[in-house]
């Protein structure tokens, strides 16, 4: 009880200190924003140009005639009672920034989970391969992967398994999320709950037609995602597995005659896990702001590019909104991943 | 001071003086053998970087820098910027030359002038050009639709342009579309490309694929291609385009308003629409004269960010100041259920090209009075032939046949006899030219609409035949053009200079493949009164000529002092 009472209070704590730093990172962005050249305004109308008492009326409709800091205590009041406002930018001019980002998250989150997915089915397995088998030429594979697949452009392999299985082969989709006009829950009827991922949604309708059309749009982009990711993990989980498996309780538990698989799987890996959980987590986190080049490469509408186009258009309500939705999801990762590290090793608990 | 102590002394000084002759003939062999430079002209052309006008913008900045400096007395320095800073800084004069392009709102000569020459578009559009004679030509070809007057009004105006080179044009854009053989009726329409009209023979569904996106389907807020592209499919205006040409036809009116039907009044300041009866939106509303001019009223009332109302009020001069409101009172007149005039505050040409475009687009009664309408599904109301029935933001809309459509036999006369044609049109947005040229390549679309990048679209055309596809090229009303602050570059000899070292032919090959159209005057070539001006009088690549003018009393020299110090100024 005691136990769980201190990793509350902990987790309360962290919670505590994520107001400050989120209003730390709200203020840096309202201020460079501002101080970065480029009026969006005028920008609103592309190559054409109104006359100016169309431009003054936008202005006033967009609350920028105010002086910058009204603008700044009624923006940190609308970000916290949860009104992010309407695009200002050229790109989504006028639309609702939470619409365009609870829109597209369903789309960043499923190939997130789908390059993790990926990136874990090989990138571990072969980190714990490596590891455990230090300096001999499996090791030696496992290193050369992990660099080479590292460092390889995501843009450039995306493209390479478009032009493969998209379109030599033709075995799978070569863009977007879906394939044909009904997609998963578009009948409200359908579905009681919709979550905007295709894979789900359609698993909830019960329709396993959809759930292949929406799982064959999310292979290459994931298996893109997940390859590049994989070199990192891979590495990663060696480097971890290295210090574990020469640590004193393996030689301990080898001295007592435990079998070395077990030794390998039960203890080593285990505990190698901790930072390596850590380093994951943070980097699904990464994700969630967006892979931006493999949406890009694949046509898919996701958090990536709504922040690409609205840097690129210096949408100031839309890239506000996109950081403080990052933030939000960066802490509470950070404490999904102190609770999973807690889990893994009971030493945190105490 | 002993003997040997003043010996080392004086050879110290020799040595020492050895060492600077030594240094003083290399340095002044270097100076005789280092080929001196000569001064050159130094500008800076900016492009945008953020592909405002897709990715080709870099090569054609490239381009035009070596067909500029290839000729040797120019020093072209290359520039860019995001479009939100370039709009800014041609706006506050930061930019001495600079490419900008131009999609027409109304098919319509006045359209590619009056943006740039009167002096208050050329100060949009980052000139400053400011001629009190070209202004009056402007007004003058605005106010009138006496061919005569608009033709020697046209010319004047082309003639002061390649004299004075505000801007230098350069090519204009290709339309592009690929489908699938079989499909048939795809028109590369020069105003807006009709997704009702194209058939795909044993089938009820249309598959297509585009890179544009969609910002707002409200006629009262779009302005940008693809919007105006749906709300075409979905809405309807007074008059509409012939299915394969510019030529007005009756749409919701049941003509086209002329002096000669007595529709418009003698001065060109009252238009008379006489409207279809029984007309219903898709909701099953009524279309009537009030609805039209409550949606006309309520878009220039709304004045919404970066929508097209300003064409109605201030183009369409609707209103005779800039205060915001409805129309005044007796300005749009419904004297009954189906007839409807426009009184405007001066005579306006092409009052018909404006009541043809998008802003134009009457909708229900219920539309929001206070703000835009959503976008969404069962929000977006029309009478056009196609109703939407789905709008993924940035991925997916599909248009569904409108059952109450009031003109199925609108192109009858091209030979389509009923409209829409095909029952869904589903249209894939997808985020990069690329996966359009897969989608077409695997057939995963019949149609795939712009925007295909030239290398891919030369690569296609090459493989028609194996892949069962056919690549379509046609005239877009897309101008592009160079841009010179003549405050920043005020002598007309330089811009002169350029506009003789252009090279058209290099852009159009190096960078485009040949797909593009060189332009030689702001009014694209297929629009009355255009007049090929630069080509007569500058060519294209004459260095000799560039170099001649730039070359008189050394002006280059006096110029180059003169930049620095407008430079050095800011």
């Amino acid at each position: 009880m005691a136990r769980d009472g201190s990793l509350l209070a902990y987790v309360l704590a962290r919670m505590a200190l994520a107001i400050p730093m989120l209003l730390i990172l709200l203020t840096a962005v309202f201020i460079v924003l501002r101080v970065l050249p480029g009026d969006p305004i005028l920008a609103l109308w592309g190559g054409h140009t109104p006359p100016q008492p169309a431009i003054d009326a936008a202005r006033q409709q967009l609350g920028l005639d105010q002086p910058i800091p009204v603008q700044y205590v009624t923006y940190l009041r609308n970000i916290f009672t949860g009104n992010f406002g309407l695009s200002i930018g050229e790109t989504y001019r006028g639309q609702s920034v939470w619409t365009q980002i609870s829109t597209r998250f369903p789309a960043t989150l499923e190939i997130a989970i789908g390059g993790m997915a990926v990136a874990s089915l090989v990138g571990i397995p072969l980190g714990v391969l490596g590891g455990s088998n230090r300096d001999k030429p499996i090791d030696l594979a496992v290193r050369m992967f992990g660099t080479i697949i590292w460092v390889i452009p995501i843009f450039w392999l995306g493209l390479v398994l478009q032009l493969v299985f998209g379109v030599w082969l033709q075995w799978l989709p070569a863009n977007g999320r879906w394939t044909g006009a009904d997609t998963p829950c578009s009948v409200p009827s359908s579905c009681a709950v919709r979550t905007g991922m295709y894979t789900v949604d359609s698993l909830i309708e019960g329709n396993l037609g959809h759930f292949v059309n929406a799982v064959a749009h999310l292979i290459l982009p994931s298996v893109t995602l997940g390859l590049v990711l994989s070199g990192f993990f891979a590495k990663t989980v060696r480097a971890n597995m290295l210090r574990t498996v020469s640590a004193d309780f393996t030689e301990a538990a080898r001295a007592r005659g435990v079998p070395r698989r077990a030794i390998v799987y039960r203890h080593a890996f285990k505990n190698a896990l901790v930072p390596v959980v850590t380093v994951l987590g943070l980097q699904f986190a990464i994700l969630f702001a967006g892979a931006v080049l493999t949406e890009k490469t694949f046509s898919i509408e996701g958090i990536g590019i709504l922040l690409l186009n609205s840097v690129t258009s210096k949408d100031m309500t839309m890239i506000q909104g996109v950081v403080v939705f990052y933030a939000t999801i960066i802490v509470i990762i950070s404490l999904v991943i102190d609770v999973i590290g807690a889990m893994i090793d009971p030493r945190i608990r105490l | 001071m002993p003997p040997a102590r003043a010996s080392a002394g004086r050879s110290r000084l020799l040595i020492v003086a050895v060492v600077i002759l030594v240094i003083a003939l290399i340095a002044v062999s270097a100076y005789a053998l280092i080929p001196k430079q000569t001064a050159k002209l130094p500008i800076e052309l900016w492009y945008n970087n953020s592909n405002h006008y897709g990715s080709t913008e870099v090569a054609v900045a490239l381009a035009l820098q070596n067909s500029i400096a290839s000729c040797g007395k120019v020093q072209v320095t290359l520039k860019s910027d995001v479009w939100t800073a370039y709009k800014t800084r041609w706006t506050q004069q930061q930019m001495p030359m600079f490419l900008l392009g131009w999609y027409p709102d109304y098919f319509d000569t006045d359209d590619y002038i009056s943006p740039f020459l009167a002096i208050s578009g050329a100060k949009s559009e980052g000139s400053f050009y400011n001629n009190s004679q070209v202004d009056q030509w402007v007004r003058d070809e605005a106010s009138t639709s006496d061919p005569a007057i608009r033709a020697d009004r046209f010319a004047k105006i082309q003639a002061a342009l390649v004299e004075d080179v505000p801007y230098i044009p350069l090519w204009s854009g290709a339309a592009q579309v690929a489908y699938v053989n079989g499909v048939q009726n795809v028109e590369l329409h020069p105003v807006s490309y009709k997704w009702f009209i194209v058939n795909k023979p044993g089938a009820t569904q249309l598959n297509a694929s585009t890179s544009d996106h969609i910002i707002d389907l409200d006629p009262a807020s779009a302005y940008d291609f693809m919007s105006i592209e749906v709300i075409n499919q979905v809405f309807d205006t007074l008059l509409v385009y012939d299915a394969k040409n510019t030529t007005l036809l009756p749409g919701l009116a049941t003509r086209v308003p002329t002096v000669a039907n007595g529709d418009v009044s003698a001065d060109g300041k009252s238009y008379t629409f006489h409207l279809r009866q029984g007309v219903t939106f898709s909701d099953g509303t009524q279309f009537n004269s009030s609805v039209m001019k409550r949606s006309i009223d309520r878009t220039m009332r709304l004045d919404l960010a970066g929508s097209a109302a300003f064409l109605l009020y201030d183009v369409g001069a609707l209103r005779a100041d800039h205060l915001a409101g409805n129309s005044a009172t007796g300005v749009i007149d419904t004297p009954d259920p189906y007839n409807i005039t426009f009184h405007l505050f001066s005579p306006v040409s092409f009052f018909n090209q404006l009541m043809a475009f998008s802003v134009s687009a009457p909708v229900p009664w219920n539309y929001n009075p206070s703000g835009k309408q959503p976008s969404t599904v069962g929000s977006v109301i029309g009478t056009g032939p196609y109703v939407l029935t789905t709008h993924t933001l940035d991925s997916l809309v599909v248009l569904d046949k409108n059952p109450t459509y009031y003109k199925p036999n609108l192109y009858a006369v091209d030979g389509i006899s009923s409209v829409p044609v095909m029952n869904r049109v589903v249209i894939n947005i997808r985020s990069s030219d690329a996966a359009l040229k897969q989608d077409i390549e695997t057939k995963t679309v019949d149609v795939a609409f712009r925007t295909i990048s030239p290398v891919d679209l030369a690569d296609l055309q090459a493989r028609q035949s194996s892949l069962g596809i056919t690549v379509k090229l046609g005239s877009s009303p897309q101008i592009r053009f160079l841009v010179f602050n003549v405050n920043l570059i005020p002598d007309k000899r330089v811009r002169q200079a350029i506009a003789y070292s252009v090279d058209r032919g290099a852009i159009n090959s190096l960078v485009f493949l040949g797909q593009a159209t060189p332009l030689y005057s702001m009014v694209p070539s297929d629009l009355p009164f255009a007049s090929p001006v630069f080509q007569g009088r500058y060519g294209d690549a004459q260095c000799a000529s560039a170099n001649a003018l730039l070359s008189q009393a050394g002006y280059a020299i006096e110029l180059q002092r003169e930049l620095v110090a407008v430079a050095r100024d800011r």
